[in-house]
């Protein structure tokens, strides 16, 4: 038996189009799709126009039950009975990540808008000295304010950040026997509340009377919480290195610690970075323990044991609550200097850290 | 070029390599040697009672099927093998007459005169090309002026100056892999090393590389005794003046079949197991 | 010669044997133990100051809920507060975990991947929010909204006991509070349960879909079971955060020494990180001090506990799934 090729029976090569056939859909899907998210819209929208029922209210009371039971008949129509489940998970899903989407821009956005008006040059760099709660906006600043949480962060860094890479480098590099304790501890530690780091400050304070309130004593109760972050992404970013290079340098005659010095932490140095940064973004908007340890002032103020210093976090609490709009105008203008400052911390840390992943 | 810095061997007499059957072809005087090694991961017995003599300047090559504990082997001879958690280990290993494993021995000081070079090429990321062949001398505390020469020698030594001559403030992430791995030879070599130990070293690289860096085994080895690991039994021939083949058992540790120089062992082999491996029957 | 014979070295000490590794091991180990270190000098210091608060009250420190420290004698507990704390917690989880879960499938099993790493992001940023933030805006932005549903839930659901409310004042409500802590449990659980749900083995969902099951079905029988563990360990994480929460929950609670036991939406609440700021601004003298000192201890104990079981049901449940 001879087989011939017919080739003019052979498909076309070059007719053959790139396709996707699972995408396919019915007009059943696609109706089924567009009316469930077109009817409860227009109930709503309906509602909302000639009815007298306030916006959220509706949205919650009204659409998203209504929307449950149309994305049910649709999943019906489709998928017959199991997709009716289905359904229910994939609307109140997407109602979830939209409820904390309106949050989170309720936050951003209310920053923004209600920030800017007493945003001014003068406002970063003038202190409060001459300022009431009263005095209009043209006058004074949270530059005291932002030195002093620069100044505390500073002197937490300074403590905490060679005591969490030392304990991430005890962890992965030494690795001696302590190491699953030591783990447990820094993580009991990272759930140590910011109040009660604080507290620990002043009782220290109380009982040794070493120093008093102001920078130091804030910087000390910011450590508490900085140290477990940094030495927990510490520990991540060194046991990305691979021991190719700790092996390497040990085989060269390196000692342990020139292998880390030299070889390790500087490989891992993005990283450690990052590690840093968060430590930072962890603390620098923690009020609870600036009330009890650094206290407050008016004033601008450098030296670290100079007595009580302000910082922007503490001077936002102390607007917040006050009768006079320019005063919460103040503090609304100091949330949004916080809030950026924590947003460039986080992209810089998103950025470092994504050089890190590529440069592997 | 290191053989100036050889110190006092008298303790080291001249040692007969081979069993008294096969005549030896030549006796030369012996860089180290392992006495009775057995090797244990926690309770696991990896390698037992291996004895090996390393002959001055010369090459020895260890073959054996995977699992049989060559590289094991090779990383007790600069005291690397204990970095590992759980690892143990009897017997001895002498080195200019001495156990390396004494008490009293730092096994820095061990490694910076027995360096090795990895299966995989492991420069260091953060330097350059020149820092990377001076990194040892960094990481050491080794003090030497002459820079510029050193990594002109050892670069030259590994092959590979006249193609990164140009370009030494290069990061070292940007060499091939066969160029990556002649880099961190010459940075073994940089610290001037009596013994090279080399575990793999070609296994991750092409055939021309490969190539390359057995011209500088054989190259080196007029000056630094060489010990190399290699499952690629034309490599051993090609590179070794001495072989020692390794084989395992299941569940059974290690041990040396056979040893001898490499015309021997591949040309006419006492053990039938070793005839059977460099022939290709197994492994 | 018989190898087994010779001597077993153990080659561990060995490994440290340089001199200058060996003061480089003991800095380190130092350093990696200043986390007990801090943790114990906080439990010791601020356990002493328990004495007083015990020497006078007794245990009705613990138990009683009054605040009156300039009668004679004075009497002072933190039962109120130390309840009011669950209470905050409980009202915040129980908005926060559906939450967090339904937005950990959407970011997993839903959303394409972009939009899933645009979320995540969001997600940590909103996690990086500093509370006080997050009060001004619950005092200025949520309130005068959240009022405003609190009396729709009593107008309409009233019978319900936790929604009564007798004063007609709907302002600094343990919902309120419950809500804003809810917002900072939120990425906590989040990213815990994302993580582990991103973790179900692929070979697991491919076995479920082959065999017909539907997404319900796959994430009842095979994707939440198995993330389990690190959901709870998650929701245990967020709790220790919300039970120490101080700020936030200041500007937007009105604190009373009463408890509250179940009316979340009546005015009045308490928790023991309030207590101890909103008494410090007027704090009448050390006695106080020492009394706030207190309720810091057990506010301590009761976080460390919440979170060392947390850590050790998430550690448990990524070791079983390794």
């Amino acid at each position: 038996m001879t087989i011939t090729f017919d080739a003019e029976s052979l498909p076309a090569l070059q007719e053959q189009r790139i396709q996707h056939p699972w995408r396919k859909k019915t007009p059943v899907f696609t109706w089924s799709v567009v009316l469930a998210t077109l009817i409860p819209l227009v109930i709503v929208g309906a509602l909302f126009i000639w009815g007298d029922i306030p916006g959220a209210l509706l949205m919650t009371v009204v659409y998203l039950p209504l929307q449950l039971i149309a994305s049910g008949f649709a999943a019906f129509a489709t998928r017959g009975k199991r997709g009716i489940l289905d359904s229910v998970i994939i609307v109140n899903a997407i109602g979830a990540t939209i409820f904390s989407l309106v949050i989170l821009i309720s936050v951003i956005g209310s920053l923004i808008v209600r920030g800017f008006s007493a945003l001014s040059a003068h406002f970063i760099y003038q202190n409060n000295v001459y300022v009431s709660p009263s005095t209009p906006l043209e006058y004074g600043g949270i530059g005291h304010a932002i030195l002093g949480t620069l100044l505390i962060v500073g002197i937490s860094a300074l403590i905490a950040v060679p005591i969490g890479i030392a304990t991430a480098i005890y962890i992965t590099e030494v690795r001696g026997r302590a190491v699953p304790y030591v783990r447990f501890f820094v993580q009991a530690m990272s759930g140590v509340p910011s109040v009660v780091a604080g507290l620990f400050v002043l009782t220290i304070i109380v009982a040794t009377g070493a120093f008093e309130q102001g920078a130091f004593a804030g910087g000390l109760a910011y450590a508490i919480l900085m140290l477990p972050t940094v030495a927990r992404t510490a520990e991540e970013v060194l046991k990305l290195v691979p021991d190719d290079l700790r092996t390497g340098a040990l085989a060269l005659g390196s000692t342990r610690a020139r292998t880390v010095f030299r070889v390790v932490l500087p490989a891992a140095r993005t990283g450690i970075i990052t590690a840093i940064i968060l430590g930072v973004a962890r603390v620098i908007g923690e009020t609870a323990p600036l009330l009890l340890a650094s206290g407050y002032a008016d004033s601008t103020i450098v030296n670290p044991f100079g007595g009580p210093i302000a910082a922007v976090p503490t001077y936002i609490f102390n607007n917040v609550a006050l009768p006079y709009p320019d005063a919460v105008a103040r503090a609304w203008a100091s949330a949004l200097v916080l809030i950026v400052l924590v947003g460039i911390l986080f992209v810089i840390a998103r950025v470092v850290g994504r050089g890190r992943l590529s440069s592997k | 070029m290191a053989t100036a810095e050889f110190g006092s061997l008298d303790e080291v007499g001249e040692v007969e390599l081979m069993d008294s059957e096969v005549s030896a072809p030549v006796r030369k005087e012996t860089e180290m040697s392992a006495r009775d090694v057995s090797v244990w991961f926690g309770k696991r017995k990896v390698l037992e009672g291996v004895n090996i003599d390393f002959p001055k300047q010369t090459v020895t090559a260890l073959i054996g099927p995977s699992g049989c504990g060559k590289s094991t082997f090779i990383r007790t001879l600069n005291r690397l093998h204990e970095l590992i958690p759980g690892a143990a280990l009897a017997g001895s290993v002498l080195y200019e007459g001495k156990d390396i494993y004494d008490r009293d021995i730092d096994p820095v000081h061990i490694r910076l005169k027995i360096g090795m070079v990895f299966q995989k090429p492991n420069p260091f990321p953060s330097m350059t090309i020149r820092g990377n062949v001076l990194s040892g001398l960094k990481l050491s505390g080794m003090k030497r002026s002459d820079h510029d020469d050193i990594v002109e020698q050892t670069l030259t030594s590994a092959g590979l100056w006249t193609e990164v001559k140009d370009r030494l403030g290069a990061a070292a992430g940007e060499l091939s892999g066969g160029q990556a791995q002649r880099l961190v030879i010459a940075r073994a070599l940089a610290v001037q090393p009596h013994v090279l130990l080399m575990d793999e070293p070609c296994s991750a690289l092409d055939p021309a590389s490969t190539l390359k860096i057995e011209e500088t085994i054989r190259e080196l080895s007029k000056d630094v005794t060489i010990i190399i690991v290699t499952h690629n039994m034309q490599q051993a021939v090609r590179v070794s003046d001495y072989t020692a083949f390794f084989l395992a058992a299941e569940n059974e540790p290690g041990h040396v079949v056979e040893q001898g120089a490499t015309t021997e062992i591949f040309g006419n082999p006492q053990d039938q197991r070793t005839l059977d491996y460099v022939n290709g029957r197994f492994g | 010669m018989s190898s087994t014979e010779t001597e077993y070295r153990d080659l561990k000490s060995a490994a440290t044997s340089h001199r200058g590794d060996r003061v480089f091991n003991r800095t380190v180990t130092l350093a990696a133990f200043t986390a007990l270190a801090v943790l114990a000098g906080i439990a010791v210091f601020l356990g002493l100051q328990t004495i007083p608060a015990f020497e006078s009250q007794g245990l009705s420190f613990l138990t009683t809920t009054a605040w009156d420290i300039n009668t004679d004698p004075p009497t002072a507990g933190i039962w109120g507060m130390l309840y009011g704390s669950i209470l905050l917690a409980v009202v915040g989880l129980v908005i926060a975990v559906p939450a967090s879960l339904l937005l950990s499938i959407f970011m997993v099993f839903l959303a394409p991947k972009r939009v899933a790493t645009a979320l995540t992001n969001l997600i940590d940023l909103m996690a990086a929010i500093p509370s006080v933030i997050l009060g001004l805006w619950a005092f200025y932005i949520l309130n005068p909204s959240a009022e405003e549903w609190q009396r729709l839930l009593n107008q309409y659901l009233g019978w319900i006991p936790i929604f009564q409310n007798t004063s007609g004042n709907f302002l600094g409500t343990p919902f309120i509070a419950g809500f804003v802590l809810a917002i900072m449990m939120i990425p906590i659980i989040t990213s815990v349960s994302r993580e582990v749900l991103a973790r179900t083995p692929p070979d697991l969902i491919n076995a479920s879909e082959a065999l017909g099951s539907s997404m319900w079905t796959m994430l009842r029988y095979v994707a939440l079971p198995y993330g389990r563990g690190g959901i709870v360990g998650g929701v245990m994480l967020g709790l220790g955060r919300a039970l120490g929460e101080t700020i936030a929950v200041f500007f937007v609670l009105k604190i009373v020494f009463e408890v509250n036991w179940y009316q979340i939406i009546e005015s009045g609440g308490g928790s023991v990180a309030t207590l101890i700021v909103s008494r410090f601004g007027e704090v009448s003298g050390e006695f106080e001090l020492s009394l706030l000192l207190a309720a810091g201890f057990f506010l301590f104990v009761m976080t460390l506990i919440v979170n060392v079981i947390a850590n050790l049901i998430v550690a448990r449940t990524g070791r079983l799934q390794k």
